[in-house]
């Protein structure tokens, strides 16, 4: 079985959608990305090709100590891309239903779920604890707190602040949804 | 196989996000901002040393004769000033510039790889503490020249290993930084950003990353080779195993001229975005700038050997290294062209960035001029080794690159601290540094054009005049950056406050600006829109 084979599929932004059942309210998150695999393998082709150009030519002279290095480097680049293509593979779906705030987070260590009591729960964003830090947004509840939203911008995070505060209520609030 | 679990824990996962505290806070940083400030701050550090290096050699120069220092130190101070300005000063600088700004000025949350981003910088203070220990280790530290040309670097003692790999471990973070750098840019831009709408800065290092990928495996592979000839019985440089010294060279510059680009690339960025906010206009001819960076940087491939004109090459090598390197006029003049259209009939004002700005582009230009005198063969031959070259590259790299990051630094100052500096100072410091800049590097034109050498602690009389005035300059230059120091940290702990925008313009148009100052850890305090 595939591994990322429990992703929900994506989606462009991230936004409430009627959800699958009645009275179900799901907002889905993933972090953007710019390039697909296709032109992220063709970008990992047009900075390895010069610099393996240079490598052969260096050792066509005889010069092969510059090659492993070459290759290293290019393994590192190709690393890279695809720790970041990954990473972009995260998600995270907030499912809000009459009873209980639900929320689930793939990466690549697989899911991890957290349930919240819809009324005994509350949404806070936290100011940053520094000036240079994030604000954190975190679903509170009887002690519990999850983190929602780590991989988006700022303003991503403060637009899902508001959705989610109109979703979920106050604490011993329920509005209807 | 992907797996599922449920939990139901008193602490659910990712709630203990936040920095940790104290010293922790810097040794484990992965946010953009905290490193590109470890970045910048370990520049000015190593600006400084370097710096009390330089003033070690002019202050030796002030007259003819030895006087403070003996041959072999002055020699270890002319090879470790640059090692450090280069690799430890403007490289860092640059560095941290891309790691400050570009998640900003693309829209992106933080750097693609934060873990390798705090790798990448804290391989630097190692790198550098072994390259500065080669100096208290028998045999002393490098004294052949930064550009180690075999044999006489193989001649140095417990130093060599060591230099080897300092400068392996310089190359590595490198390396590090600029695929983070790419990566970044590459994949994680906003929505809507295209290539085409990226701010020049960006382009300007997405470009300088492309160098740096392309040229560091020559860099390492060089020096490993130095590093085999010399304890490992390999003979790729010596003639008497059938080696050539010269390929060295070749190698060497291969690295080494790109080198040069990606240390003033960027700077061509920083001045793009600086000009058009306080001309009050767009920048002029933006594809173009574009176009002829990436020009500059696929010619920086094929001139290598204007470096090493006199080691002797055939007439049609030399006529073609000549037109190549003469044929990089052509984009730096459309640069420099692009700049001054962008400010002519602008509004302009001159607030420190700007005053920087403008300096570069006189100051650049005449390190340009003075690089196509040495592009030229016949001249080369006289002006090769001479303070000439020292001349030249010295107001390509200190009025070029060093100020561009002062401009840099007072251009977004504000947006980082959350506080405006002392304009007055800040201007005094750019007066200061531009007359003492000029004293102390051009009478080296004459001395170099007389047939003073480079790289000596004495000489004769006949340079005593220039030397003295070079030397004056040298301290001013030197002095004044004190001020620079002193109105950074004033800045950091506090100061009147900053606006988001900062400059009274209709411009700045980037995304940074679009955010509050400082700008909020991963944050956009409005919308990214590309427009």
């Amino acid at each position: 079985m595939n591994a990322r084979a429990d992703l929900p599929p994506p989606r462009p932004t991230p936004d409430a959608k009627p959800g699958a059942r009645p009275g179900e309210r799901v907002l889905e998150l993933m972090p953007h990305r710019s390039l697909t695999p296709k032109t992220a393998r063709i970008f990992i082709a047009s900075v390895a090709a010069p610099t393996v150009v240079v490598a052969l030519m260096f050792t066509a002279q005889g010069f092969w100590p510059v090659l492993p290095f070459a290759g290293l480097e290019i393994g590192l680049l190709t690393w890279a891309v695809r720790a970041s293509m990954r990473s972009g593979l995260e998600r995270e779906t907030i499912t809000v239903t009459q009873d209980s705030v639900i929320i689930r987070h793939w990466d690549r260590r697989g899911v991890q779920s957290s349930v919240f009591p819809r009324h005994w729960s509350r949404v806070t964003l936290h100011a940053p604890p520094a000036a240079l830090h994030p604000s954190r947004l975190v679903l509170e509840s009887r002690g519990r707190a999850c983190e929602v939203g780590r991989f988006l911008t700022e303003d991503e995070r403060r637009s899902l602040a508001v959705r989610l505060k109109q979703l979920v209520g106050n604490m011993n609030e329920t509005p209807a949804l | 196989m992907a797996h599922a679990h449920t939990h139901d824990a008193a602490h659910d996962h990712h709630d203990d996000h936040g920095p940790a505290k104290g010293i922790g806070r810097w040794l484990f940083a992965t946010n953009h901002k905290d490193i590109g400030t470890m970045y910048m701050l370990f520049s000015l550090l190593m600006f400084f040393i370097g710096g009390a290096m330089a003033l070690v050699i002019r202050a030796e120069l002030f007259q003819p004769g030895m006087q403070l220092v003996d041959p072999m130190f002055f020699n270890q101070m002319t090879t470790m000033h640059a090692l450090i300005m280069i690799f430890g000063a403007v490289m860092p600088a640059f560095v941290g510039l891309a790691n400050w700004m570009i998640p900003l000025q693309v829209g992106a949350p933080d750097m693609a790889l934060p873990r390798m981003n705090n790798f990448s910088f804290w391989i630097l203070p190692f790198a550098f503490t072994m390259l500065l220990g080669t100096l208290f280790v028998p045999g002393g530290g490098p004294a052949g020249g930064w550009t180690m040309y075999p044999p006489l670097s193989q001649q140095l003692g417990d130093g060599f290993p060591m230099l080897i790999f300092a400068v392996h471990l310089m190359g590595a973070s490198s390396i590090m930084g600029a695929i983070n750098v790419i990566v970044t840019i590459m994949n994680m831009r906003a929505p809507g950003m295209s290539l085409l709408k990226m701010p020049i800065f960006v382009w300007t290092w997405l470009i300088t990353a492309y160098l740096l990928i392309a040229v560091m495996p020559v860099l390492a592979g060089a020096v490993t080779m130095l590093l085999t000839d010399h304890y490992f019985g390999t003979t790729f440089f010596e003639a008497a195993g059938g080696g050539d010294p010269v390929m060295f060279q070749h190698i060497f510059w291969f690295f080494g001229h790109p080198e040069v680009y990606i240390m003033i690339l960027p700077a061509f960025g920083i001045v793009s975005e600086i000009i058009p906010t306080f001309s009050r206009k767009p920048l002029f001819g933006y594809d173009a700038m574009v176009y002829a960076t990436a020009s500059i940087a696929f010619l920086s491939f094929i001139v290598w050997a204007h470096h090493m004109f006199t080691v002797g090459m055939p007439l049609a090598g030399q006529m073609f290294f000549m037109l190549a390197t003469m044929l990089i006029a052509v984009p730096t003049g459309v640069k420099v062209f692009n700049w001054t259209a962008t400010m002519f009939k602008g509004s302009i004002s001159f607030e420190p960035p700007m005053l920087f700005a403008i300096s570069f582009l006189f100051l650049f230009t005449i390190g340009g001029f003075s690089g196509l005198m040495l592009a030229i063969v016949p001249a080369d031959f006289q002006y090769h080794d001479t303070y000439f070259v020292v001349a030249h590259f010295h107001y390509v790299l200190v009025p070029g690159a060093v100020f561009s990051l002062m401009a840099a630094a007072y251009y977004w100052l504000p947006k980082w601290t959350g506080h405006m500096y002392n304009m007055k100072l800040a201007k005094a410091h750019f007066w200061l540094s531009t007359i003492f800049v000029n004293v102390l590097f051009f009478p080296q034109h004459f001395l170099g054009l007389a047939g003073m050498p480079r790289r000596i602690p004495d000489y004769s009389t006949q340079f005593a005049d220039w030397n003295m005035i070079s030397s004056i300059g040298a301290f001013g230059f030197g002095l004044s950056q004190l001020l620079f120091a002193y109105i950074v940290f004033a800045c950091i702990r506090g100061g009147e406050k900053a606006t988001d925008k900062v400059w009274d313009s209709g411009r700045p148009h980037g995304l940074e600006w679009t955010l509050s100052s400082p700008p909020p850890y991963h944050s956009f305090e409005t919308a990214p829109e590309v427009k």
